[in-house]
């Protein structure tokens, strides 16, 4: 395995993502505030003004605390080069890199991945002097932000997928948009996902999207054990080779269909 | 996809779209010897682009077979993809926000070229084609002609064994096209690259080219050197005439076939009030139309010109035997 590449290809990817850095900065400081300030209006709400005392068993701090924390991971949780490679794909772009001695939907990963180890590594500072603070184990957030990572990882791939879907369409544009609205709300950085009704549970806990945000956020607060972290990563581990396999069939059969289009 | 007219046809578009589908290549056949410069020519939509995409594993031929350095193209192979390279003029390889020098780096470690070798070559690389001093400037900040040079350096920094360059003097200028041009030809020279081209610039082909292909409607009509076609092809005699024949009259004379003849507008401005008359001949049939034409008509003027390798490549294009 040539990791001189790969390593370069993160370091390139982290150039390229941070080039203009006050883009960079509003961009990490939008997508992570304004979810939150949502949240913490709708609390407010909720609590405050509409004088609950719990919901779901959680009460107005725990939600705060979740909302706290989901700062941290919701930043993790995927980019957009799922949009670049459907986009490759119908513009004829792909055909770049089609042509190099590397995988192409690693290249783009590795690529997209690189801010979001720099993330990853800024937001577990926070959180472990947070977890110091509130005398929680910093190796708790640790475990946290490695399965956010992983997650990041099944995102990628689920995406990687749908993208191939421009293969045939030449637009996938629309379809991950939905996935995107879809992941939001399921991963639990919009809302925990213990709010869903009981009876419909079973709809995060058939998806992986629970492990991008909710997941970490549970093991964070410390609302599972590390047993149940472990069996978490287990569940990680079995999407990944679904992910892997998806991503594997998805590309093979779709590259036959490639036009490189666009000159 | 095929569009109706109006708003019915952007209906029927909706509702029960139509595809259309197009042969780009036909029985297109030949071998390349390795270390040659070959021209590949044709009009738009000749299928030019597809053949260099086939050629370098891009999209697979629909039926046929392609192969280049014995690999099978579409399969790509990791060392397929080490000795080959292409460079579309119109498409940026190279990443748009960051300096050259970032991107070459990354092809570095894809390609695992040794760092010592890495130096000297881009050292030679940009010696050539005078661009060291942008190597740190943001890509988009660069001029065209420097970005071309840019993305042919990154094509080139793995010294690949075969290079498709399809139309890379696109929009660059005559000093940067001449550049090129000239490195190019170097390169091939020096490194024994095969080269293939696509241009539409017959200066690019009649300067770099011993060999051109030339595409007409997805089917090979010449493969040969451009020298012999400008051979095989017409010299164009001119004449003007104190009399003022009609071409009924010039073909009867001259014996030459009227399709063959052409008279030029008169232009009275600058005193040619005679016009001048075209003869596209072959090489020999010059004296003889000559000799009939001093039988009944008094010459005043002649002149033979050579028809260019443009002149005569735009004819295959249009059919025109």
């Amino acid at each position: 395995m040539n990791l001189e590449w790969r390593w370069a290809a993160l370091k390139n990817g982290f150039q390229d993502a941070t080039v203009y850095r006050l883009e960079f900065l509003f961009e990490v400081l939008g997508s992570a505030l304004v979810p939150a300030l949502i949240q913490w209006v709708l609390w407010y709400a909720l609590f405050k003004v509409g004088g609950a005392t719990q919901i779901a068993g959680l009460g107005y701090s725990e939600m705060l605390q979740y909302t706290l924390a989901s700062l941290l991971f919701t930043q993790i949780r995927g980019g957009n080069h799922d949009f670049d490679l459907a986009e490759m794909i119908r513009t004829g772009q792909l055909s770049n890199y089609l042509l190099r001695p590397v995988g192409v939907v690693e290249f783009i990963f590795i690529r997209g991945i690189a801010p979001k180890l720099f993330l990853a590594a800024v937001c577990l500072s926070f959180g472990a002097i947070a977890s110091l603070w509130l005398n929680s184990s910093p190796l708790r957030m640790a475990g946290a932000m490695a399965l956010a990572l992983l997650g990041n990882i099944i995102h990628y791939q689920l995406s990687a997928s749908l993208a191939a879907l421009a293969f045939y369409w030449e637009e996938a544009y629309s379809i991950l948009m939905v996935k995107n609205l879809v992941v939001s709300l399921l991963s639990g950085e919009l809302i925990p996902l213990s709010l869903f009704p009981s009876h419909y549970q079973w709809i995060w806990k058939s998806t992986p999207f629970y492990l991008f945000v909710f997941g970490p956020i549970q093991f964070a607060l410390g609302q599972w054990s590390f047993n149940e972290f472990l069996g978490q990563i287990g569940i990680a581990s079995l999407w990944l080779l679904v992910g892997w396999a998806l991503v594997r069939a998805s590309w093979g059969l779709g590259i036959r269909r490639y036009l490189s289009l666009g000159g | 996809m095929i569009k109706g007219e109006g708003l019915r046809g952007a209906f029927q578009l909706l509702l029960r779209p139509t595809y259309q589908t197009h042969t780009a290549l036909k029985n297109v056949s030949f071998t390349i010897e390795s270390g040659s410069f070959v021209g590949l020519i044709g009009a738009n939509g000749a299928g030019k682009t597809t053949l260099l995409k086939i050629l370098s594993g891009l999209i697979p031929p629909s039926s046929g077979e392609a192969r280049v350095l014995n690999f099978e193209p579409f399969r790509r192979p990791l060392e397929f993809r080490q000795k080959i390279s292409l460079v579309m003029g119109q498409k940026a390889q190279l990443w748009w926000d960051l300096p050259a020098s970032d991107a070459f780096e990354l092809l570095r470690a894809i390609y695992e070229i040794p760092l010592k070798l890495y130096q000297e070559r881009l050292h030679t690389l940009t010696e050539l084609l005078d661009v060291k001093k942008h190597l740190n400037t943001q890509i988009r900040r660069l001029s065209l002609g420097e970005r071309m040079k840019m993305e042919l350096i990154g094509a080139l920094l793995h010294w690949p064994n075969v290079i498709f360059l399809d139309e890379p003097t696109i929009g660059l200028d005559v000093f940067a096209a001449h550049k090129l041009r000239e490195f190019l030809q170097v390169f091939n020279q020096r490194e024994k690259a095969t080269i293939i081209l696509t241009s539409h610039n017959m200066d690019d082909i009649e300067r770099l080219c011993p060999r051109i292909l030339i595409l007409r409607s997805g089917e090979l009509i010449y493969d040969g050197p451009p020298g012999s076609l400008t051979r095989q092809g017409e010299r164009r005699l001119r004449v003007r005439l104190m009399q003022n024949p009609g071409i009924e009259e010039l073909g009867a004379v001259s014996g030459v076939a009227h399709k063959n003849i052409s008279l030029a507008e008169k232009d009275t401005a600058h005193g040619d009030a005679m016009g001048a008359i075209h003869f596209d001949l072959k090489q020999e049939q010059i004296v003889p139309v000559l000799q009939n034409l001093m039988t009944r008509f008094q010459v005043v003027d002649m002149g033979i010109e050579e028809q260019s390798l443009e002149n005569v490549i735009q004819r295959l294009y249009e059919g025109i035997p």
